[in-house]
């Protein structure tokens, strides 16, 4: 089991909850961004391009409790900007601990090792660590030499200090998927709970305009990436957001799964999208024209997103809508599959970098020739 | 929100193909407004500046009708039926309580601050990086801006 029982059961028992109620959107993961400034300048990150005036503004302690309140979901994601920049992140963790709610704390490590002891273990606090691949992927992506030793060093503090630790990854074109694998392995090494890895997204204002994936290539990244997947790796997915990645089913988008909210207010209509704010949960929800997102509305923002945020909630909503639903996907949790495809494994070992940038001229730490082989262990 | 010229690349690449069968999307363009003082002599040009502004990430300063001006952040605009009912909501520089400007209200614009997203490429950085690296630099990194 990639995430606790407790939390596993907190977040079933929500989910029925608003379906007895007859709720048709509700919300599973509230992304509360407290501050944007950064201590890193990814050029694949638009959420950091503000005037100054606007990154040194934080959301206070009460402003985040009060949109947790207003939102009701079981789960919060804090991102950003860096969390642990936000002089008052400690007290903000410690009120969200208090009020049950799970808690996935994203950062990018620089200062974890150093600010771990502000911070208590608790089943409700997970540190989800934003690691973009190995070394020089990492650093590559994160526009800073070193960055990748610093990250694991803080997993590696968390996890002896007694914390619950994940991982996130994102994966930009040009992504090497034997490289990603090796980057799993890595990480399950220092021992942390469960990862996650999700496309990057041709997000508006992101200054990298031009390495987006499309869905096909999506697909095929992601059939490489997951299929053949060896037991040890945990990832804190659901698997069929999992299956979605990889192509096996479809999910349309349910943007209200993850609202976000920051010093702007709830943000219209997802953490991708910026068309707009909300001043209450309540405004959101009512005055958003949600049929105006998600592929199957045309919009063409939309056209190539398979991103976590939008579509993970999809899945969680299809195992309490029918008992079908409800029966895959238990069936999924008692029998993980390693998803054995010999198409897949074939797919990774002749999978060539395809663009003739400097990004592919990156060495991985193993030999290039060296091929990954399945062991399914 | 992204005008339909700013996502044009991607509205053309999608009337050929179907999204699923994409295999990289096109991104979009970007308009270099710092600086810009637009005409807003009809409410077409008017709606169509403050959709540009709200795209912009730098300061912008609204000058109202009444020779009060407004600087700040243009974080989100309200579109309604008529220049009287649609409004420009702003953070202003040195506070932060949301002030906003109807449309009616507003005798110039302009895009006064730095656009904190211009020349912030992936193509910038990966330039960077290999003139650095051809120098023998090591630690080589974007640092983020200093705030004060
Ligand atoms: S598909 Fe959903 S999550 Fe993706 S950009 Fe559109 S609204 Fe946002």
């Amino acid at each position: 089991m990639a995430v606790p029982v407790s939390q596993a059961w907190t977040v079933a028992s929500y989910v029925l909850k608003q379906k007895i109620k007859g709720r048709k959107r509700y919300p599973l993961v509230l992304m509360l961004e407290p501050l944007f400034r950064c201590n890193l300048a990814c050029a694949g990150c638009g959420k950091i391009q503000y005037p100054a005036h606007i990154l040194k503004s934080d959301l206070s302690p009460e402003e985040c409790f009060r949109a947790v309140e207003e939102c009701g979901a079981p789960m919060v994601s804090i991102p950003g900007g860096e969390p642990l920049l936000h002089p008052k992140m400690p007290e903000i963790v410690a009120g969200l601990v208090a009020r049950n709610k799970y808690v996935y704390m994203c950062t990018n490590a620089l200062l974890l090792k150093e600010k771990l002891h502000l911070f208590k273990p608790s089943k409700y606090l997970s540190f989800s660590v934003h690691v973009d691949g190995e070394r020089e992927h990492h650093d590559f992506s994160v526009c800073r030499e070193g960055g990748y030793d610093i990250a694991m060093e803080g997993i590696r503090a968390a996890v002896a200090a007694g914390f619950r630790v994940t991982t996130n990854t994102t994966l930009f074109d040009g992504a090497d998927p034997n490289s990603v694998r090796r980057h799993f392995d890595q990480l399950m090494a220092a021992g942390v709970e469960s990862m996650m890895v999700s496309p990057g997204y041709t997000y508006d204002k992101a200054p990298d305009q031009n390495h987006f994936l499309g869905k096909a290539k999506s697909r095929r990244l992601f059939r490489a990436i997951l299929s053949n997947r060896k037991k040890t790796w945990q990832f804190n997915t659901h698997p069929l957001f999992s299956e979605f990645l990889m192509g096996k089913r479809n999910f349309e988008c349910t943007p209200w799964g993850m609202p976000t909210f920051s010093i702007f207010g709830w943000q219209k209509p997802c953490y991708l999208l910026q068309d707009g704010y909300a001043d209450t949960f309540q405004e959101l929800m009512e005055t958003t024209e949600w049929e105006n997102y998600g592929a199957k509305s045309g919009n063409p923002r939309c056209a190539n997103c398979m991103v976590h945020s939008g579509h993970e909630a999809s899945a969680v909503d299809y195992n309490f809508s029918s008992l079908k639903g409800f029966l895959v996907t238990a069936s999924k949790y008692m029998f993980p599959s390693t998803y054995p495809d010999p198409d897949a494994q074939k797919l990774l070992n002749e999978w060539k970098p395809e663009h003739a940038t400097p990004l592919v001229q990156i060495q991985s730490s193993a030999s290039d020739n060296e091929l990954q082989t399945v062991s399914g262990d | 929100m992204a005008t339909e010229q700013q996502e044009h690349l991607k509205i053309e690449q999608l009337r050929q193909h179907s999204a699923d069968e994409i295999e990289t999307i096109a991104g979009r363009e970007k308009e270099n407004l710092e600086g810009w003082i637009p005409s807003l002599a009809t409410d077409t040009e008017i709606r169509e500046a403050l959709e540009k502004a709200f795209d912009y990430r730098g300061d912008i300063t609204i000058t109202l009708k009444d020779g009060a001006k407004v600087e700040g952040y243009l974080f989100d605009r309200r579109s309604g039926s008529s220049l009287k009912d649609s409004f420009a909501r702003v953070l202003p520089t040195n506070d932060r309580t949301k002030v906003n400007v109807a449309y009616s209200d507003i005798a110039a614009l302009a895009f006064s601050g730095r656009d904190a997203a211009a020349g912030k490429t992936f193509e910038a950085w990966v330039k960077k990086y290999w003139e650095k690296k051809a120098a023998g630099e090591k630690n080589i990194q974007i640092e983020p801006e200093k705030l004060d």
